[in-house]
């Protein structure tokens, strides 16, 4: 935040209380990812329901910065780089708010996935995949406080690594339930879990995406790399990669 | 360069230049007010001059129906064309020019005479009705421009001065718009009127944009984006950046404006 300050200095404090507001809801949604992967890998229910009953927190902070960035759009008339402080933050809100229910998902699912016989190595990998959105998480929120947008489009970039992680956990998913129908249900519990944190560095994306238009006025024109494949590819088709594997 | 400008649908309308100024210069005495201003102001547009005070915006309206003519210190440098006539050629009358070029000032003043004697001056002194009828004509066509019409059509020989604020400046509007002008320069016309009164001038800004070029100083930067396409910022005398009012007020390209429409720099 190296705006320079406010003739009116209530004005700066406004601005500043919002932006406080998205880097609570950041440091509660950041612990969310964390927890709930952690207690996917340790079994731990308690800690599961931890994330499931922390959601609550994260959505009221949302609605808290969104009305006050209704508040001061009716009393400040923001322009320029403070208007897009708001329009920012209103954006990111909600992309954190939508991060913090995919965790509380995962979370769900934990709950359901400790009552059945473990997938070797899913959990591990799952948690490794979730602490790499939760970093992409953290790049992003640093770049916004810092105004950084190499940050930013790093951030952006990270994402196909994401994706190639899906797409291996993916695989490895299809091997099980080929291997032994009885894992087709916390192997469909786990790919959604897969599904979820890699849904995450999509919104992750996106924030990264408001801080390049808070810093440059202008949202990201070049297409972003795509490398979740799992949608369109026939490779990925069980079956289909006898001779490759 | 500055040829465009954007509606508020976001489709680009190309305006003919009316004003064409290059390296403007003013000076008061020894002061330098206004420092190499070059500007192209298009015709059928709202162009709205925002700044702190002092920073040389009404100087340069000023310069543009040479008001500052009746400033005896004041002296200007470079060209203004008005659709390509220099406005500062020798041949050129200042009351002509001024017929041509109206202004609406701050406060409204009309002249201690009738309603209708206010709007009917000008054209009486400039010849342009030879009958009482082609006069009550022309005095309805502008008292109805200025919106004023359905408040004064019962009264028109009640006195100017005894309208309300609001109602005073309109009258003012009306008698600058009698002339049948080609270009409204409005120093500050809302500042002194209560909020719907303002609404009511700002919607009448809209419409004269279908006729004329409007060319509006003001203080109030919420009012310029609402009723401008273009904006130009000027900042201790020079012309910081010009452009379609939509990107000043969201992405401006100098430091400088951003500062101030963002209430940084006073």
């Amino acid at each position: 935040m190296q705006e320079s300050p406010h003739i009116s200095s209530v004005y700066d404090r406004d601005l500043e209380a919002i932006q406080a507001s998205i880097m609570k809801m950041g440091g509660l949604v950041e612990a969310a990812i964390l927890k709930a992967a952690k207690s996917l890998e340790t079994r731990d229910e308690a800690l599961a329901e931890e994330v499931r009953q922390g959601d609550l927190a994260i959505d009221t902070l949302e609605e808290q910065v969104n009305d006050e960035a209704a508040r001061v759009i009716a009393l400040r008339a923001p322009t320029a780089v403070d208007l897009r402080v708001v329009l920012s933050v209103m954006k990111i809100a909600a992309n954190l708010e939508r991060i913090g229910d995919l965790s509380k998902n995962m979370a769900k699912r934990t709950g359901v996935l400790i009552q059945m016989q473990t997938i070797p190595g899913a959990p591990a990998a799952l948690r490794r995949m979730a602490r790499e959105v939760e970093l992409m998480l953290k790049d992003a929120l640093d770049a916004y406080i810092q105004r950084d947008e190499d940050l930013a489009h790093d951030v952006i970039n990270r994402d196909a690594d994401l994706d190639q992680m899906y797409n291996a956990i993916f695989r490895e998913f299809l091997t099980f339930m080929m291997e032994d129908p009885r894992n087709i249900t916390a192997c469909m519990h786990l790919h959604f879990i897969a599904k979820n944190i890699e849904r995450m560095g999509d919104h992750v994306t996106s924030i990264a995406e408001q801080v390049i238009f808070l810093v440059s006025g202008e949202a990201p024109r070049e297409r972003r790399p795509k490398a979740d494949k799992t949608s369109y590819d026939p490779d990925l088709a069980p079956g289909a990669d006898e001779a490759g594997d | 360069m500055y040829d465009t400008s954007k509606t508020a649908d976001g489709a680009t309308e190309q305006m003919a230049t009316k004003f064409h100024c290059a390296d403007v210069q003013v000076f008061y005495g020894a002061t330098h007010a206004i420092k190499d201003v070059n500007v192209d102001i298009q015709d059928k547009t709202v162009t709205a001059f925002i700044g702190p005070s002092g920073c040389g915006k009404s100087t340069f309206l000023r310069c543009l129906n040479r008001m500052n003519d009746t400033i005896d210190v004041a002296r200007v440098e470079g060209t203004i064309l008005l659709d390509g006539e220099d406005v500062y050629d020798a041949r050129v009358d200042p009351v002509q020019l001024r017929a041509k070029v109206g202004m609406v000032f701050q406060k409204p003043n009309p002249f201690p005479k009738s309603i209708y004697e206010n709007v009917a001056y000008g054209p009486k002194i400039h010849g342009m009705a030879r009958t009482k009828g082609d006069l009550d004509e022309l005095v309805e066509r502008a008292l109805r421009r200025a919106a004023l019409w359905d408040e004064v059509k019962d009264r028109l020989d009640a006195t100017g001065t005894g309208l309300s604020g609001g109602q005073q400046q309109r009258l003012c509007i009306a008698r600058a718009v009698a002339t049948e002008p080609e270009v409204l320069l409005m120093d500050e016309p809302a500042s002194a009127l209560d909020p719907i009164a303002t609404s009511q001038i700002e919607e009448l800004i809209d419409e004269l944009r279908q006729n004329y070029a409007v060319v509006i100083v003001t203080h109030s930067m919420q009012q310029a984006a609402r009723v401008s396409q273009k904006t130009a910022f000027f900042h201790l005398g020079n012309l910081v950046e010009y452009d379609d009012t939509s990107k000043i007020f969201t992405n401006p390209e100098d430091p400088r404006t951003e500062s101030y429409i963002t209430g940084r720099i006073g």
